[in-house]
């Protein structure tokens, strides 16, 4: 995308996907584990237990079992990444739409640790388009 | 006539903000109401939230508060007790305590009580999920937050205050037996008749209401003011000044109208 006009336009035109973004915070006072586990818990129905199985299967793909008692505020950039990423994953969308990784990780080359991290999660996830500026194009890999 | 015009027409906006905040509040208790009635609002997740609410709002708290109750229970009924002895009239000192603390004070101090420490944790929450986008995240993983935050704190205030203001009740009760008869229960009949006469059935409907009324004030208000706080760090403070100073009103008014009931 060119400028910010054109990502709210591009979002908003696919409402439909889950947004993975830095406007998107994690709940504050839940775990990284209950953030992820509330969405199976509150969409399916699932007893606590049973959510934060999934949560934490979802963590261990992703190698960030570490961050699950954790919450917002004492998170790594990387950790609170995959979290916003798990949340999304675990309901299982059509779409993940990774709104400017660079924002997400700033402190990250994210394109090689965004792919690999993709491929952990592979298939636990449908489709996950990265939104991210037309400069940024040359850091990501020849489609 | 310029200075009257402005000063009108900030009046006005003044006026009208409060208006939109009223209505927005009644708003947001109506459907958190017909929410809460609806069987299907119910799963694992909102059972947690008014778990948790019911723990932070009533069970947290309860020690402290029954012991501050029980405190301010015990030395009414005693200048009460004291004071109609003095003046001959001992035969009310029951019933007038009784009517003083269980259908008048306790419900209030409850809700204030329950206002003071949940109310402003709730306004400040919400205000915040709403600076921070939090809940606009929800909503997009698929999360309706009306049934998922706020009606859950709703139901769990409503049954803290209902159920705190139920054990200082009870407590009050006995303690004012034990002032009145004394470490005895002979006078428990005479007890029990002059109970039955405070606590008739209309009585009772009055002051589960009232409590019920506050319940939902002590709840619904920080949460609808802090819905309504603009995306702004700095309007927080603003939001929960404003939610508890409407709160404040609120339980005065429903005080006044519950005493203007009884016995106007």
């Amino acid at each position: 995308m060119a400028d910010d006009a054109s990502r709210r336009a591009f979002i908003s035109e696919h409402h439909d996907t889950i947004l993975v973004s830095p406007d998107m915070p994690l709940r504050a006072n839940l775990s990284v584990l209950d953030n992820i586990a509330l969405i199976p818990q509150y969409l399916a129905n699932l007893d606590y237990e049973a959510a934060a199985d999934q949560a934490w299967t979802l963590l261990l793909l992703a190698g960030q079992e570490g961050a699950a008692v954790k919450r917002d505020p004492d998170l790594s950039h990387e950790e609170r990444f995959v979290a916003k990423l798990l949340r999304a994953a675990i309901g299982n969308p059509p779409v993940i739409l990774v709104d400017r990784p660079g924002m997400l990780l700033p402190d990250t080359h994210y394109p090689p640790y965004l792919f690999n991290l993709l491929e952990k999660l592979a298939d636990s996830l449908n489709d996950c388009w990265i939104l991210d500026y037309r400069w940024n194009e040359p850091l990501y890999p020849p489609r | 006539m310029a200075i009257l015009s402005n000063f009108l027409t900030r009046r006005g906006a003044a006026l009208l903000a409060t208006w939109r905040i009223w209505r927005d509040t009644l708003r947001f208790a109506g459907k958190a109401t017909l929410t809460a009635c609806a069987p299907s609002a119910y799963n694992s997740a909102t059972r947690t939230v008014v778990m948790k609410q019911i723990f932070f709002t009533a069970w947290q708290i309860l020690p402290g508060f029954t012991l501050f109750a029980a405190l301010l229970s015990f030395v009414l009924i005693q200048i009460v007790v004291t004071t109609a002895t003095r003046f001959g009239l001992s035969d009310y000192a029951l019933e007038v305590s009784m009517r003083v603390l269980v259908l008048e004070l306790l419900p209030l101090i409850t809700a204030l009580f329950v206002a003071l420490r949940s109310g402003s944790a709730i306004n400040t929450e919400v205000a915040l999920m709403k600076i921070q986008g939090e809940i606009e995240a929800l909503e997009d993983a698929g999360v309706d937050t009306l049934r998922l935050e706020f009606m859950p704190r709703v139901i769990g205030g409503m049954i803290s205050v209902l159920a705190l203001t139920a054990v200082t009740s009870v407590l009050a009760l006995v303690l004012a037996y034990l002032a009145v008869y004394g470490l005895q229960l002979w006078s428990f009949p005479d007890f029990t008749r002059v109970m039955g006469k405070v606590f008739d059935m209309p009585v009772m409907m009055g002051i589960l209401l009232k409590s019920l009324a506050f319940g939902l004030a002590v709840t619904v208000i920080p949460v609808a003011e802090g819905l309504a706080t603009p995306r702004k760090m700095f309007m927080a403070p603003i939001s929960v000044l404003r939610g508890m100073v409407r709160l404040f009103f609120a339980l005065m008014l429903i005080e006044v109208a519950s005493l203007a009931f009884k016995y106007i």
